[in-house]
């Protein structure tokens, strides 16, 4: 039983990778826009990624308790320093070099924020709340403490810009401060509070995060400029109908309709290509992992182990949903890339790293 | 449990995500098929007019005209040769030229590629009357920057090209595309942002035979703004004119306000070279011509100041109370220093502080640099805004320099002699100035230590722009400057004054001539800084040519500038 949970996780993150693989090498073929180099160059993540995750799965995740929120600060100091000297790409800063290697460090707080709550939370022990001043003890360290915790991050992944993950941290806060045992009062007062400043966000948002938010609601408002993206996504999605138009025969793909197809919208490639079986086939895989991720949390017996794995469960649920929402149109373009099968190194190797410790936490749930 | 209840969550959110794949695919698969399949959606850019430059008497300097170009787009072809053989035929070109820029500047089969530009009307007339045989084919309308005045004021003008790949990483956020034109130097680079109209477009479904089926959806192009100069075209063709066939510039700015009437550098060059891409050939000629037409000599150009920096040493010389209006220094032509002779260009006997100016006398200036040290007047250059940019609107500034002994000594590579002293006082060695510098100088110093900031526009669609028009005090004492006017006024009044040719009935004109030496084997540059005053006007004006011999060549042509300007009553 123990064993087969395991060997579950492997084949699953591998049948989606190589599912990704296949769509990157379409959306690269002979073209000049996406050259093919990049299919080989994710082909050199996934060999390193897997030996990777084979190791960590080894490792204790425990030891990742100790430095938890070292880690994590360290990775807001990185954060930081993007803000200052990081690469420029796309009219946001979001990559930094380190020793020759270029990464985006807001992919790896969403590991650190995952590490860091997880050790808060668990050292918290559930109490029942009397009077008024425990209850604003309650309040204090099991809410606001870790919100500000997570909004340090939160705000300096904003200025990069990056709406998207800025809002995916919030995502795994909450998920992860629901599963924390708070009461349900404080946790939706708090959500309702955070809802009603949305309307006076608005004022602090980039122009092009606007654009993007208004065209999501109203793709034609600009349909050569943000709009153009939808629009394209939304007619390779469904020109692929039932079975698709074949590997490497996707019209929007092939003729440089789809923008960002190799990152974002690989998606609407597996779409087009496919069909809605090929569709179904990848979310299906994508729910089954995040099943056992789910059964793992809920066998394991240690409660930062748990909490750890409810995170990386939640992030990896929140970026499919959101992206395969995104490019079908349910939801705004905000840059998440979809786990496992966007290009991208930074993207790919922390999904694949939160798997090493998924498997890590399976072998370890049953020891107290 | 609460991760019980996080896993329905799970759970419903797929099932929206599939029901959504369900309604995208399986339901409208077929609308989207049919989208892709006769693809389609074809997007026309529709360009945004650049709004007009004008003078400040409302004289249009730059417009737009339609131009008509010729597009294919790819996918749409039906038979290569036809096309070609038909397009060759009406527009009179070669085929193979156009089948090779057709291959040189495709890209995707549904983007449409231009094969050749700004046509004759009559022609794309009778394109479009043979779309229906050659569905491929359409031909789109643009504009096209116009520069009437061709070489007048086109440092001031700038001109427009094409967004380059550099270009559009820093401005996209800017709305700024590959597609879009861009100023390049001058008032269309410096006010881009307001001159740009904003792109538009149109997204239209269209049938295999290239036909619209139905217009998905409009932005409209908008125009820019209007922007209104203070130069005064009337006077730049007079600059112009004087400086035919002669590398120089002459700026006149008026004193109260810092608007600059007239700036011109010469040699010039054809703005319409970049947007008439029948000219365009022209254009690497530009960019090799060894007299640099594409320079702004007036402010991105820096030349060693002469004597005219003799004016500043005077000043120094005042403010820092080592001299006053009567001490006086005798000039034998030479000055002595160590055994060698430090020339002067007469033998003026007894000269004061007027007399110096007048006369520009060497060995005064020797006498009073070593009296007031090269740190002070290093100070006063400063204050009066040698070695810093004017902050004109214009690109490209260059600040210039004023040498300094603390500065050689700790980043040059020698010491700072008594002599360096000397030749900084008569505006020799280091020192490099730029004409629109020296114009700003002379406005302070007319306004009694009153600065004004150069600056050429003067309304932004209808609003002024009010936020040049602040004075600065550079806290010399006001009574300095009235002594030194004196002295530069000597040099026209005076029978023997460097400049007495510029004593013009009904004008008071002051100023001070130069002659920088430049580099050994050519000709001295002349300069001449100078202040006009009329019924009417205030003005500050420099006549600078650029190895243009002695100053008396530049003064000519300031007398020359004067009187033509008196005659067409611009004065």
């Amino acid at each position: 039983m123990r064993r087969d949970l395991e060997k579950r996780i492997w084949l699953y993150t591998i049948a989606i990778i190589s599912i990704g693989l296949v769509a990157l090498y379409s959306a690269s073929f002979q073209n000049v826009r996406v050259p093919l180099t990049i299919f080989y160059d994710q082909l050199l993540c996934v060999g390193v990624g897997l030996v990777l995750m084979y190791f960590l799965g080894k490792t204790d995740y425990r030891k990742f308790y100790d430095i938890a929120y070292l880690f994590y600060a360290l990775n807001v100091i990185l954060l930081f320093a993007v803000l200052i000297g990081g690469r420029n790409a796309l009219g946001a800063r979001r990559w930094i070099e380190i020793a020759g290697i270029s990464f985006q460090p807001s992919e790896l707080t969403k590991l650190a924020l995952i590490l860091m709550l997880g050790r808060y939370f668990s050292n918290r022990r559930p109490s029942l709340s009397f009077g008024v001043f425990n209850k604003m003890q309650v309040v204090f360290r099991g809410l606001i403490i870790p919100f500000l915790l997570t909004a340090v991050s939160m705000f300096l992944i904003f200025k990069q810009p990056d709406l998207g993950t800025s809002l995916l941290m919030f995502g795994i806060f909450f998920i992860m401060l629901f599963v924390s045992g708070l009461e349900y009062s404080y946790i939706f007062g708090f959500l309702a509070l955070c809802l009603s400043v949305v309307p006076f966000a608005w004022g602090i948002l980039r122009s092009y995060q606007k654009d993007r938010l208004l065209v999501f609601l109203n793709p034609n408002i600009d349909p050569l400029g943000a709009g153009y993206t939808i629009i394209q996504s939304k007619i390779a999605m469904g020109s692929g109908r039932i079975f698709g138009k074949g590997w490497l025969g996707g019209t929007q793909n092939q003729l440089n309709f789809l923008p960002e197809r190799h990152t974002d919208f690989i998606f609407s490639v597996i779409g087009e290509e496919w069909g809605i079986v090929g569709a179904l086939v990848l979310v299906f895989f994508y729910f089954l992992l995040i099943n056992c991720g789910l059964n793992i949390a809920n066998q394991v017996k240690d409660k930062f182990g748990m909490y750890v794995a409810v995170g990386i469960v939640s992030i990896l649920a929140l970026q499919v949903v959101i992206n395969i929402g995104m490019v079908m149109g349910l939801f705004p373009i905000v840059g998440l890339t979809l786990p496992f099968a966007s290009y991208g190194r930074s993207s790919f190797l922390v999904f694949i790293i939160m798997m090493g410790f998924l498997l890590n936490l399976s072998k370890r749930r049953t020891i107290f | 449990m609460r991760i019980k209840i996080i896993r329905i969550v799970f759970v419903i959110s797929f099932i929206i995500i599939i029901a959504g794949l369900f309604y995208v695919q399986a339901i409208r698969g077929q609308y989207y098929y049919d989208l892709s399949v006769n693809n389609r959606i074809r997007i026309v850019h529709l360009e945004g007019w650049r709004g007009n430059i004008k003078d400040r008497n409302g004289k249009v300097l730059v417009d737009n005209r339609i131009s008509y170009d010729v597009m294919i787009t790819p996918q749409e072809i039906k038979n290569i040769k036809d096309l070609f053989e038909f397009l060759s035929k009406a527009l009179n070109v070669d085929k193979e030229e156009l089948i090779d820029t057709y291959r040189r500047n495709k890209f995707a089969p549904f983007a449409p590629v231009i094969v050749a530009k700004d046509i004759d009307r009559m022609k794309a007339i009778v394109i479009e009357e043979n779309k229906y045989l050659y569905p491929s084919l359409f031909v789109q309308e643009s504009y096209k920057r116009i520069y009437p005045f061709d070489k007048i004021g086109a440092h001031v003008l700038g001109y427009v090209d094409k967004v380059n790949r550099a270009k559009i990483e820093r401005f996209k956020e800017y709305g700024y595309s590959f597609r879009s034109t861009m100023g390049y130097s001058g008032v269309e680079e410096y006010y881009d942002s307001y001159l740009k109209g904003q792109e538009g477009g149109l997204q239209i479904e269209v049938n295999s035979q290239g036909k619209q089926v139905r217009l998905l959806s409009i932005k409209e192009p908008t125009k820019g703004q209007d922007i209104t100069l203070t130069i005064d075209n009337d006077l730049q063709l007079i600059s112009a004119q004087l400086l035919e066939d002669k590398n120089g510039v002459i700026i006149v700015m008026d004193n109260e306000n810092g608007e600059v009437l007239s700036m011109v550098s010469s040699p010039s060059y054809d703005p319409n070279i970049f947007s008439d891409s029948k000219k365009r050939k022209k254009m690497s000629m530009l960019f090799s011509d060894v007299n640099s037409p594409l320079l702004n000599r007036a402010v991105s150009g820096v030349f060693p100041p002469g004597s005219v920096f003799k004016a500043v040493v005077a000043v120094s010389g005042l403010a820092s109370k080592k001299i006053t209006m009567q001490t006086t220094f005798d000039c034998e032509g030479f000055y002595e220093l160590g055994g060698i002779r430090f020339g002067c260009t007469h033998v003026h006997g007894i000269q004061n502080l007027v007399q110096s100016l007048a006369h520009s006398c060497n060995v005064y200036y020797y006498n009073l640099g070593l009296l007031v040290g090269a740190d002070r007047i290093n100070q006063v250059a400063r204050s009066l805004g040698l070695g810093e940019p004017t902050h004109i609107d214009l690109p490209f500034e260059k600040a210039g320099y004023v040498p300094s002994r603390r500065q050689s000594i700790l980043f040059g590579k020698r010491k700072w002699y008594t002599g360096d002293t000397l030749n900084f006082s008569i505006g020799q060695g280091d020192t490099l100035t730029s004409p629109i510098q020296f114009v700003k100088m002379m406005a302070t110093i007319v306004n009694d230590g009153n600065e004004v900031q150069p600056h050429v526009i003067k309304l932004i669609g209808s609003l002024p722009v009010d936020t040049y028009s602040i004075k600065r005090d550079v806290k010399i004492d006001k009574s300095i400057f009235i002594e030194v006017k004196k002295g530069l006024r000597a040099a026209v009044s005076e029978y023997s004054g460097t400049a007495h040719i510029l004593d013009i009935e009904g004008l008071y004109v002051a100023g001070k001539t130069g002659t920088a030496q430049s580099s050994r084997n050519k000709e001295h540059h002349a300069w001449f800084i100078g202040n006009v005053i009329s019924k009417r006007k205030n003005l500050s004006f420099c006549v600078f040519l650029e190895h243009g011999g002695s100053s008396q060549n530049s003064t000519l042509i300031a007398r020359q500038l004067l009187l033509l300007m008196q005659k067409e009553e611009l004065l």
